[in-house]
């Protein structure tokens, strides 16, 4: 097996995980870093914005095709990224969790990564660890270290405290511990707040934060990451901080979520401050009732 | 070497743990050799009892041949005929069908099997990974239901038992259309509950009852071993009365036909062995269909009379012999109420310990206790154990007065030996006999166990 840095990120669907990630590797990459990112993500699309907008094929796909060659797995990305896609089935068919396993276990066995040694490699990892098929990349003798990346929505966090019980699952037995919490489409400070109090209740730390941002969205329509697409502009500063901090981070942190129903009463609090906050700015008026 | 293994077994399956068999349910437990197979095993086995019927086994390749050994040979050496066995159609599902499903090569099969078979009735049966994983099973089979009699049953078999399958087989075939409404038929009755392979003398138990109600004028559907299995299952709704020789196996669907056809039913604890069961349970049916009883009661008076005549040729053997031996029983619930009915108020033995390894469910297990002891003509009760775990089962008959076993082959090499008993393989598993119209039911099947019994301790010159 391999001795690069590997990471497992996860994250609830549609939170921005692929674009961090993609971010992150073409970061890590313009530091020198030989990266090589792998898609765990039936919609295969994690490395999209890393080849200008196209997908490539799957590591299932050559069990789909019968066809048994892995050569044509690993895909030159933005700046020489080695770029893999699990795959999975067609949605609402057979099993994804045993197809991020059986995709892992073909990419182990065949020596592929050892083929490439990459310093870093980076697992992208779909939403919840809903079973143990997603939970492949925490167990023991694949990624060292698992980021999540969270927005101040509920169900984001709801997703982040679930994986945390995913890496405590596995915390005995060699498996990955948290590296820390990726804070995104950040828009004011009580969002901050809110996401650093939820890592402060769950033992857990916040890496960076990202703000939301036109710019990567701007990129993204073009189909490359904000590092490729505007290397000038902030928001390609702060994906640079992150992967500096990522790769400096030695954390291996033993999470401690919350369980029942102690992550609601949690956050309806925070969710009243978000709240207030939102009708403050969209009235323009001050907390306490009074106009300016 | 046999002690360490039995310290380190202890450890691993907490035998010091005390399990109540009355609330227990022994799938929760490690189990060692049960006397039954999955889910898919039974329904497995079901559809195998009906000729004609093709199983379309929808599940990894070990299924079938698994169940060749542990279902088919396990019931009497048998291969499973024409449809069994190795000439199951099976979709052997592998990796590729675990993530991207396994609906295309199950359609594939389907219009496969139905050329190469051209049969009259096909089953799908779906295993464990297509359950698992959620393939719309029922979907595919849909679409060859207008062509074909063709039903699914989802028999993951991680759901139940194999004696559970077989009434996982009925819910489906009572769900499906293959069953319609029709007039009923004065003196037909159906026989539910004898399952094909796990109730090992099933075709000739059911070829016995067939001919038995014949004889006071009842048309018996027996439904397995016995002509076309489409046509048998057609002709259910016909029946004035579904009858369930078992105490809880085939209940629910006797219950469902009820609903679903108003069709009324009796449930007699298991298929009867010898004379004094097999006249109640003729009296019981002719008293629900209203039939003359005199014509009754001169059959059951004759066959009662040639019984008790041919009961007494081994009567030396018997009372100079062995004379008041205790004897253990090891079987599923309902042949376990025969049996020992059957040796203590026929023979005169008496019970010592009755073992049931069906697993039955938690709520029936009272009945059957009181099934039991309520209807032994004998003032020694014996103690009744629920276990499906043969190791188990063998250190429960250790120390104990019997001097007869009935139960399956796998105690048979050893039971003189170990427990000092004579022993008769009269339950699932049965390796070591071929069985083909073998049985214990009824008046002749009474009088085979009695010829059994005997023959393990006359002899040998």
């Amino acid at each position: 097996m391999t001795k690069a840095k590997q990471i497992a990120i996860y994250g609830k669907g549609g939170i921005g995980k692929s674009t961090t990630t993609s971010n992150l590797s073409a970061a890590l990459s313009d530091l020198g870093y030989s990266v090589m990112q792998v898609g765990c993500d039936p919609k295969n699309d994690s490395t999209t914005t890393l080849r200008k907008g196209k997908t490539i094929p799957t590591v299932l796909d050559t069990i789909r095709n019968k066809t048994g060659k892995l050569d044509n797995i690993v895909y030159e990305g933005y700046n020489g990224i080695h770029c893999v896609e699990a795959g999975g089935p067609e949605p609402g068919v057979g099993c994804a969790g045993r197809g991020i396993i059986a995709a892992i276990e073909l990419l182990d066995s065949n020596g592929i990564i050892d083929d490439y040694d990459p310093d870093i490699i980076i697992y992208d990892v779909l939403g919840d660890v809903v079973c143990g098929g997603f939970a492949m990349p925490i167990r023991k003798g694949v990624a060292q270290q698992v980021y999540t990346v969270t927005s101040s929505d509920y169900m984001a966090i709801y997703a982040a405290n679930n994986l945390f019980k995913g890496i405590l699952k596995y915390s005995n037995k060699g498996g990955a511990l948290l590296g820390g919490v990726i804070g995104n489409s950040i828009k004011n400070s009580t969002q901050e707040a809110m996401i650093t109090d939820f890592t402060q209740q769950t033992d857990s730390e916040v890496i960076s934060f990202v703000p939301r941002s036109p710019t990567v969205t701007r990129c993204e329509l073009d189909g490359v990451t904000t590092i490729e697409g505007a290397p000038d502009s902030a928001q390609a500063d702060v994906y640079r901080e992150l992967a500096e901090r990522v790769i400096k981070n030695e954390n291996k942190l033993k999470p401690r979520p919350f369980y029942g129903d102690d992550l609601s009463e949690w956050a309806s609090v925070w969710i009243n401050k978000l709240l207030l906050n939102e009708k403050v700015e969209r009235d323009n008026i001050q907390a306490d009732g009074s106009g300016i | 070497m046999a002690e360490n293994y039995e310290k380190i077994r202890d450890e691993i399956f907490n035998l010091d743990q005390t399990i109540d068999p009355k609330i227990d349910s022994q799938e929760e437990h490690s189990v060692e050799a049960p006397r039954y197979g999955c889910a898919l095993a039974g329904v497995y086995g079901t559809v195998l009892g009906l000729k004609n019927a093709v199983p379309i086994l929808h599940s990894g390749a070990g299924c079938g041949v698994g169940n060749l050994f542990g279902t088919l040979y396990a019931g009497g050496e048998s291969c499973g005929v024409n449809e069994g066995g190795t000439a199951t159609p099976c979709s052997c599902l592998v990796e590729e069908h675990v993530i991207l499903g396994g609906e295309e090569k199950l359609d594939n099969l389907i219009d496969s099997t139905i050329k190469l078979f051209n049969s009259n009735f096909y089953v799908v049966i779906s295993g464990c990974v297509p359950s698992l994983i959620g393939d719309d099973v029922d979907s595919v089979v849909e679409n060859y239901q207008s062509e074909h009699p063709i039903i699914h049953v989802n028999a993951p078999g991680f759901k139940a038992h194999s004696l559970e399958g077989y009434n996982l087989f009925w819910d489906a075939v009572i769900e499906s259309d293959l069953l319609e409404q029709q007039p009923v038929e004065k003196g037909t009755i159906n026989i539910l509950g004898v399952v094909p392979y796990n109730h090992v003398f099933w075709k000739g138990d059911l070829y016995e009852l067939k001919k038995l109600f014949a004889s006071i004028g009842v048309k018996a559907n027996v439904i397995f071993a016995d002509g076309d299995g489409l046509q048998n299952i057609r002709d259910i709704p016909k029946a004035e009365y579904n009858i369930v020789l078992n105490p809880w196996v085939g209940v629910r669907a006797a219950e469902r036909l009820h609903e679903k056809f108003g069709t009324p039913f009796i449930t007699f604890p298991g298929i009867p062995v010898g004379a004094k069961q097999t006249s109640s349970l003729l009296y019981r049916v002719a008293e629900k269909l209203s039939l003359d009883p005199d014509t009754v009661n001169t059959f059951i008076t004759q066959k009662e009379e040639w019984f008790y005549r041919f009961a007494e040729y081994p009567g030396d053997a018997l009372i100079l012999a062995r004379p008041n031996q205790y004897f253990a029983v090891v079987a599923d619930s309902a042949y376990a109420i025969s049996y020992t009915k059957f040796l203590t108020n026929e023979i005169g033995y008496l019970p010592d310990i009755v073992q049931i390894t069906d697993n039955p469910p938690v709520e029936v297990r009272q009945k059957i206790i009181d099934e039991i002891n309520n209807s032994l003509e004998s003032t020694i009760k014996p103690d009744i154990v629920f276990e499906a775990d043969t190791y188990k089962i063998r250190n429960n008959l250790n120390n104990r007065p019997f001097a007869f076993l009935l139960s399956s082959s796998l105690e048979q090499p050893t039971a003189l030996e170990e427990w000092g008993a004579c022993h008769v393989s009269a339950s699932f598993p049965i390796y070591g006999s071929s069985v083909l119209v073998n049985h214990y039911g009824g008046y002749y099947g009474g009088l085979t166990l009695l010829e059994d019994v005997v023959t393990t301790f006359v002899g040998p010159l």
